[in-house]
């Protein structure tokens, strides 16, 4: 739906004046031929989105007989009653807020704590510290599972909001820590040391320069750790047992019915509600987030 | 450094993340590696058995191995995807004058599904009875004895749980390697058409070399995000048909989990982490040889 408007717009777009020089030898022939490939690409890319939003406005058998590409006979609302039945789609949405909202929090505020202790503060094993916290990007998460898994049964801290919090901050922490001081090196130190003359202790200068100057980074850190957190699967499957506290990717999972058979339009239709709070957010926020990203990765 | 800094602000500012990463990052590291000189089944006593789980994992469990080389094609067909496709898409639209913003936007969309439905959503494509997109495109093209039910073929299994995972993290690395790429300094690239470069030595010789360190960035990225790939084999497959999809983190969480075998998982473990880390010192220690040379 909205790829087709991608494609027109470029076309419309024939070569206005100033042409570089580097595409005069062979300009039609390159450019049309980047241009269909990257359409391509797009539609490789968006197609199965808008296909799983088409199937859960299918009937049932329309779905079960019909070639995947048509468009649906007749639309119907119907899947969603079902997905609204078989699955408490809210109480999901609900614990995966939650969990979102708690391990962001801990995610900005101890990355920029961190950041600022090695960054701005400075201190003789700054270096070993930071050094400690990279290990955090590289290792994969499942490794922790097994001793964490233990350590919760330990202190009862299995199946609470604590138990996907803590591992989700944790390994978010050291990105952050990056992100919070690579921008913690563009504030001008004659900022600190005006602040420092003037009597502000390390606190105040955190609270009233360094705080709300990174309001832009705490954005791009927020919006690509919710991405990954709003979609946990891993330790919200292993640590997770009640359904009061599932969260959307362990909701989903319920709608495999007994015996693997699966209602597959009811299913489309409940992947349709759950990811439409996140995909909001993105769509809003993007042109932030972009920005972040190409910003923060461009530093290299 | 400030000046007005003391030790205990120091300590206020690190202290809490530091125990929070210690916590759910670091100490579960060390417990790994305690635990994987144990036989422990969570219950009964723990058993110190010395280095024997290292020697079963490495001489004599065929699923261990098996599961290495899976997790290694799986990365090599992550990694073309992500940074090859990124690479083209990131080229590509340098060149376009409109529409690169929507392009980028639609581009990045598959990073924001969760890995349940983008698993469910690969089932069907993947499916042969009723007919997916798939099969259905192959025939199409006049491929159809090329349709088979991908995820129960042994041949195909392993890409075809590779490849959601590629598809799905493209858009990441395409605007990480654009931004780099539309800085690269215009006046370099008419200089070198000037002198009549083509096309090709223009990217090889001024675009590359320039956007390099963030390539180095981009691919320890992408190879530490395909080390840890594990959501979509697992629900996928479950590392089925046999163990033709298995990868080493699906079977040491198969292993802690459905045997209840954490001494070994541990082991695992602890092979996975010097794997990591191992495979980020190699890229590094090759993207700097040739950088040098």
């Amino acid at each position: 739906m909205i790829t087709q408007t991608a494609p027109s717009t470029p076309r419309a777009s024939a070569p206005p004046s100033p042409v570089p020089q580097r595409r005069r030898r062979k300009p039609s022939l390159y450019r049309t031929l980047s241009r269909v490939l990257i359409m391509l690409i797009v539609i490789v890319q968006v197609y199965p989105l808008a296909w799983l939003f088409l199937t859960s406005l299918r009937t049932e058998q329309d779905f079960a007989t019909g070639d995947p590409f048509a468009l649906p006979s007749s639309l119907t609302w119907e899947n969603y009653a079902r997905a609204f039945e078989t699955g408490d789609l809210g109480r999901n949405i609900l614990n995966s807020f939650i969990v979102t909202m708690g391990a962001n929090i801990l995610i900005v505020l101890f990355g920029m704590m961190a950041a600022y202790a090695i960054q701005v503060l400075g201190f003789r094993l700054s270096r070993f510290v930071r050094a400690l916290f990279l290990i955090g990007i590289i290792v994969p998460v499942q490794i922790a599972l097994v001793p964490l898994f233990i350590d919760y049964s330990a202190v009862n801290l299995l199946d609470t909001y604590q138990s996907m919090i803590i591992p989700l901050a944790g390994f978010a922490l050291p990105m952050s820590i990056y992100l919070f001081s690579s921008f913690f090196e563009y504030i001008p130190r004659e900022t600190y040391e005006a602040a420092s003359l003037d009597g502000a202790g390390p606190y105040r200068i955190f609270g009233l320069i360094t705080l709300p100057l990174s309001l832009n980074t705490v954005v791009t850190v927020v919006l690509v750790n919710s991405i990954f957190i709003w979609n946990d699967f891993i330790f919200a499957n292993t640590f997770v047992l009640s359904e009061d506290l599932k969260t959307i990717p362990l909701g989903l999972q319920n709608y495999i019915g007994a015996m693997g058979k699966v209602d597959w339009t009811a299913t489309f239709a409940a992947v349709c509600v759950t990811i439409t709070p996140l995909l909001l957010v993105f769509l809003v926020l993007n042109k932030a987030m972009i920005q972040g990203l190409e910003s923060g990765a461009s530093k290299g | 450094m400030l000046p007005n800094r003391s030790r205990t602000s120091v300590l206020v500012f690190l202290l809490p993340p530091l125990l929070l990463y210690c916590a759910a990052v670091l100490f579960p590291i060390l417990q790994s590696l305690f635990l994987s000189f144990f036989s422990w089944n969570g219950i009964s006593e723990m058993e110190f058995v010395g280095l024997q789980n290292y020697v079963r994992m490495l001489t004599a469990d065929d699923i261990f191995w098996r599961s290495f080389f899976n997790a290694l094609l799986y990365l090599a067909i992550c990694l073309v995807l992500q940074l090859g496709g990124a690479l083209v898409v990131a080229s590509l639209l340098t060149s376009l004058r409109r529409g690169r913003e929507l392009i980028k936007t639609l581009y990045l969309l598959p990073a924001v599904i969760s890995t349940v439905a983008i698993a469910f959503l690969f089932v069907r494509i993947y499916s042969i009875d009723p007919v997916g997109l798939l099969n259905q495109l192959l025939h199409w093209v006049g491929l159809g004895s090329l349709e088979r039910a991908w995820l129960s073929d042994v041949n195909t299994v392993l890409a075809a749980v590779s490849a959601p995972e590629g598809w799905r993290f493209t858009g990441l690395y395409m605007l990480i390697i654009y931004a780099a790429l539309i800085a690269v300094p215009k006046e370099l690239e008419e200089a070198a058409v000037l002198d009549g470069a083509s096309k090709w030595t223009l990217f090889t010789k001024i675009r590359f070399p320039y956007i390099r360190p963030v390539w180095i960035t981009t691919t320890i990225m992408a190879t530490t995000y395909g080390l840890r790939g594990f959501d979509i084999p697992y629900l996928m497959t479950n590392g089925g048909p046999g163990q033709s999809s298995e990868l080493l983190t699906t079977y040491m969480y198969k292993t802690a989990f459905t045997s209840t075998d954490f001494g070994y998982a541990s082991t695992i473990s602890v092979f996975i982490v010097i794997k990591c880390l191992v495979a980020v010192g190699l890229i590094l220690f090759m993207l700097k040889r040739k950088a040098d040379s």
